[in-house]
């Protein structure tokens, strides 16, 4: 807290578990004045806002959603530790009144850490819909905490919320007392055992009972902290105390939930019984193994029809009205200036700029149908349905949201990859990710398709794909089997109530994802855009005698072997600053464009060498883009440069093969 | 009017006749709240009916026909009060007296939906058994917790409802039927020192006499309680979670989203490959099959 002119500063923390409308509560306490970022040191995002109320300035910070505080992922980690260290002056605890007796055993961890807490009770309308009677003020006064009823979605309750927390930050200190769990003495005599084996220099910041209970709760994170502090003699007894304890864990869990049902008796009328909710209903349907895959094939049906017939167009457009007349524009206006200026303006910046600038259209629906999903509460299905198919690659259900995600681009689906909680099924999803076939690479193979085979491009398109989808997978088995290393880890997710899709949150979902591909992938495409115009400047300004046409040139022999020459082989590595370069840099070292870039194709391709450029550039390195994602994503430089190295030799092998074995038909 | 009197007279005396003695006029004064000359005239109206034998010196014990009425009574008396507590969502120390008021509408149809409604129950909500619509009955073993000896690891099957603060206070100290307990220690004072999963429970003489339990030996245990693993449950049954046994590095995962011990898991989805849907703590969870292949449970006979 700070003090200054303009009135008090205050932090405002909100804690909840995933699928409470935590990050619905945060777009309405803070609109658009959010900044979103990672956690120090982690893949997590971190939320901030501001909001003001009076003379008090509140910053709102969105923890990670957690069910718990003991470390069982990062970002429960995230959470406890923000709580514990940073100390914000109020905490609220966001519970979904729909599934309350899930959502209280936070509060029972929370109440062990004493700080100002405000409870809001989310989904007051849908708890109500089910039939369930919730007496919030019955809870209020269970647990000497001010308990808020909300409903995020309709935007009730919000101000009520505000005023609560800065009431409570007003209260003196102590003022409020918590009513902390009895656990027992049996189980605090384990508690307190734990405490004497300890002292404060071993645990700080982290309080010493708080410690001594995560230790018994088995908290790996908390356990190596305080097996490094403490001598080697302490942190035996210690070691041998706790394996003799381990049952603690579960009794303490145990105890807290029995001390959840004794609020919930307190708070919730028993709901009626013959009553399905309409949760039940839809998932009989949509979770079950055949019917549910076909809700799921229905729904990503429709995501790409919409993709197709609406990003799709769009993007033609933009090119042709934002990219090729801003092209025309420069060449047009700047007739004084050096030709190398306009050279850099036109094909340097305007085309990697614009190459971005037009996937946003297809980007964002993308984003939008995602947020679509997770708003209504449809994903946790799609990845339960998936996730025995999934398990077979060793990846898991949740990876084919990013991977689905791939279609549109792979860079937004190696970030989507944080959503999955094994870090071995994360890494798997991550490396197997570049081979789903991008609009960017789409959009070669239709026109090369196009204009090698007729009527029958669309059957070599789709043919295109599912070869590359066949190469995923039996690279995911390959991966799985022999390169990453850990166990498998256990599908284990809550799957939330279904609820009406909120507009103004999957609006603001789409426009920060939008905004952070553009600000990450723009950056760097611009970069190596300019790095690759250079090269095909350098140095006389002529591609064809450029440092690039030497590159091109010098792979020319490996080119042979699958029918390139090297002006394929120059084209083929523009691709990696965006895969639909490929198209754009034959143009320019073949001087033609449109119908004239057909026919000479067909002549600069044999058919066979044509299907072996289509395997050749689905499989090709992933794009600049994607390779900083991985590094970003992983934080080495290990898999990224892995994954260059074994597209680049799976590519060219296929490639070579095909066009072999094609030439001899 | 009558025949709501005549009912409460025989269920009063079959529930006394089943603890082993015929139902004494005193008791019955007591228990009904009525005078004993006005007992007297009643008994003996209801040996005309041919529903008792009554022996002025022993008591009343119903015939056959007496036991036939009562166990309709009673049958009608307990699906109520499941019906109040599951249906209506009532708090199970207040459905008794409901149930004694509508026990006496005998409308056979209405009998035959709430069986229908209620599914497969078989208890009421304090554990007696539900007689069948033939008027067969499961015998109740158990006895009050006051005679097991210290030591003696026991299931507690029913609880006495007379007593709705009785059942509240019970209610607040975590017990309930299915419930097993050890007996730690018999204090003079007639309370108890019980051990329930791991936790420690004082209850004093009153609560003690109103809970009924059976004796639990290892032998018996399985017979009381088939033990299975999650993942072997049918769509649509109901468990209790015994405990966790697999790494013990997802105990902590698996603690969090409510899979502690005790905790009621319905099975939503199980096609015997693939993850399973359950339901656990109000919440739709799934669970990897390894994942459900690693937690123990008792098959719960109550749902």
């Amino acid at each position: 807290m700070t003090e200054t002119a303009m009135g008090k500063h205050i932090v405002v923390a909100l804690a909840g578990a995933p699928n409470v409308g935590k990050s619905t509560v945060f777009n309405l306490l803070t609109g658009l004045s959010q900044h979103v970022g990672n956690w120090p040191g982690k893949t997590v995002e971190q939320k901030t806002g501001v909001t003001h109320r009076g003379n008090l300035t509140m910053d709102i910070v969105d923890l990670p959603g957690t069910y718990s505080l003991t470390a069982n992922s990062a970002e429960e980690q995230i959470a406890r530790d923000y709580l514990v260290k940073e100390n914000p002056d109020v905490v609220v605890a966001i519970l979904n009144a729909a599934s309350l007796e899930r959502h209280l055993y936070l509060v029972a961890e929370l109440i062990e850490l004493s700080p100002r807490l405000v409870i809001a009770l989310n989904m007051m309308d849908v708890a109500q819909q089910q039939g369930k009677k919730i007496d919030a003020k019955a809870l209020a006064e269970a647990l000497n905490i001010p308990v808020i009823p909300i409903a995020a979605s309709k935007n009730q309750g919000i101000n009520e919320l505000l005023t609560a927390i800065e009431q409570e930050y007003r209260q003196p200190a102590g003022a409020r007392e918590l009513k902390h769990i009895e656990y027992g003495s049996e189980i605090l005599k384990v508690i307190n055992h734990v405490e004497e084996l300890l002292d404060d220099s071993i645990t700080a910041p982290y309080p010493k009972h708080w410690t001594a209970m995560k230790l018994l709760e088995g908290d790996t994170q908390i356990d190596k902290l305080v097996m490094g502090r403490a001598g080697v003699g302490k942190s035996s007894a210690l070691n041998a105390y706790l394996r003799e304890n381990e049952s603690a864990a579960v009794t303490i869990a145990t105890l807290r939930y029995e001390w959840v049902e004794r609020m919930m008796a307190k708070t919730q009328e028993k709901p009626p019984l013959g009553r399905v909710s309409l949760t039940e209903k839809i998932d009989r349907a949509a979770t079950h193994p055949i019917s549910g895959l076909f809700v799921l094939l229905l729904v990503f049906g429709l995501i790409f029809g919409l993709v197709y017939s609406i990003g799709i167009p769009l993007q033609k457009f933009l090119e042709v009205h934002l990219v090729e007349s801003g092209k025309t524009l420069v060449n047009t206006n700047l007739v004084s200036a050096p030709a190398w200026v306009r050279s850099l303006l036109a094909n340097g910046i305007i085309s990697g700029v614009g190459t971005v600038l037009t996937f946003i259209p297809i980007l964002m629906l993308f984003f939008a149908a995602w947020a679509f999903m997770e708003d209504v509460g449809y994903t946790a299905r799609a990845a339960f349905v998936t996730d025995r198919f999934m398990h077979l690659l060793g990846l898991h259900g949740k990876s084919v949201l990013p991977l689905v995600l791939g279609f549109g681009c792979n860079v937004p689906a190696i970030l989507g990859t944080r959503i999955i909680d094994s870090p071995r099924s994360r890494l798997l999803t991550i490396i197997v990710a570049p081979l789903v076939p991008c609009t960017g690479r789409m959009a070669v193979v239709t026109l090369i398709a196009a204009a090698f085979f007729g009527g029958a491009a669309i059957f070599v398109s789709i043919g295109i794909v599912i070869f590359s989808l066949i190469m995923l997978i039996i690279t995911g088995l390959l991966m799985n089997r022999f390169v990453v290393g850990g166990e498998d880890s256990a599908l284990l997710m809550e799957l939330p109530l279904y609820h009406l899709p909120n507009p103004r949150i999957i609006g603001l979902v789409t426009w920060q994802n939008t905004m952070a591909f553009i600000k990450r992938a723009g950056t760097i495409i611009l970069a190596v855009s300019l790095i690759i115009w250079l090269l095909a400047t350098v140095p006389n300004g002529d591609i064809n005698t450029s440092v690039l046409a030497h590159i091109g040139k010098f792979f020319e022999p490996l080119g042979k072997l699958m029918g390139f020459n090297w002006q394929v082989m120059v084209a083929l590595f523009s691709s990696f600053i965006a895969k639909e370069n490929t198209i754009a840099t034959l143009g320019t070292l073949l001087g033609g464009t449109g119908a004239g870039l057909n026919a000479q194709l067909k002549t600069l391709l044999t058919p066979a060498a044509a299907v072996a450029f289509l395997v050749v550039q689905v499989l090709f390195i992933p794009c600049v883009a994607t390779v900083a994602a991985i590094r970003q994503e992983t934080k080495t430089w290990k898999w990224p440069l892995f994954t260059i190295a074994f597209q680049l030799v799976l590519s060219f092998s296929l490639a070579i093969i095909v066009y072999q074995v094609a030439r001899l038909l | 009017m009558d025949s709501e009197r005549t009912e409460e007279y025989l269920e009063a005396i079959y529930k006394e006749q089943t603890k082993g003695d015929p139902a004494s006029t005193s008791f019955l004064a007591r228990d009904l709240g009525v005078s004993q000359p006005a007992v007297t005239d009643m008994l003996k109206n209801l040996e005309s009916k041919g529903l008792i034998d009554y022996k002025s010196s022993k008591g009343a014990t119903l015939t056959e026909l007496g036991v036939e009425r009562a166990l309709g009574v009673i049958r009608r008396h307990r699906l109520w009060e499941r019906f109040l507590t599951d249906v209506l969502g009532m708090k199970w120390d207040k459905v008794h007296e409901v149930a004694c008021k509508l026990e006496h509408l005998d409308v056979p149809e209405v009998e035959e939906r709430l069986a229908v409604i209620l599914g497969d129950t078989d208890t009421c909500p304090h554990g007696h058994a539900i007689p069948d619509n033939k008027g067969n009955i499961k015998k109740e073993k158990a006895v009050p917790l006051t005679r097991f000896q210290a030591l003696q690891r026991v299931n507690i099957t029913a609880i006495d409802e007379g007593d709705s603060r009785l059942l509240a206070a019970i209610e607040k100290k975590g017990l309930k039927p299915q419930v097993i307990v050890t007996i730690h220690k018999k204090n003079e004072d007639g309370s108890l020192e019980l051990e329930a999963g791991n936790r420690k429970i004082k209850i004093n003489a009153d609560l003690a006499m109103a809970l009924l339990a059976e004796p639990v030996s290892a032998g018996q245990r399985d017979t009381i309680k088939e033990e299975t693993t999650l993942s072997k449950l049918n769509a649509g049954n109901t468990c209790v979670l015994k405990e966790y046994t697999g790494e013990r590095n997802l105990l902590g995962r698996c603690l969090s989203l409510g899979f502690t011990p005790g905790s009621v898991v319905k099975m939503l989805e199980n096609f015997n490959s693939g993850p399973v849907l359950v339901k656990v703590h109000d919440t739709e969870v799934a669970l990897g099959r390894d994942l459900a292949d690693h937690i123990t449970v008792t098959r719960n006979e109550n749902a």
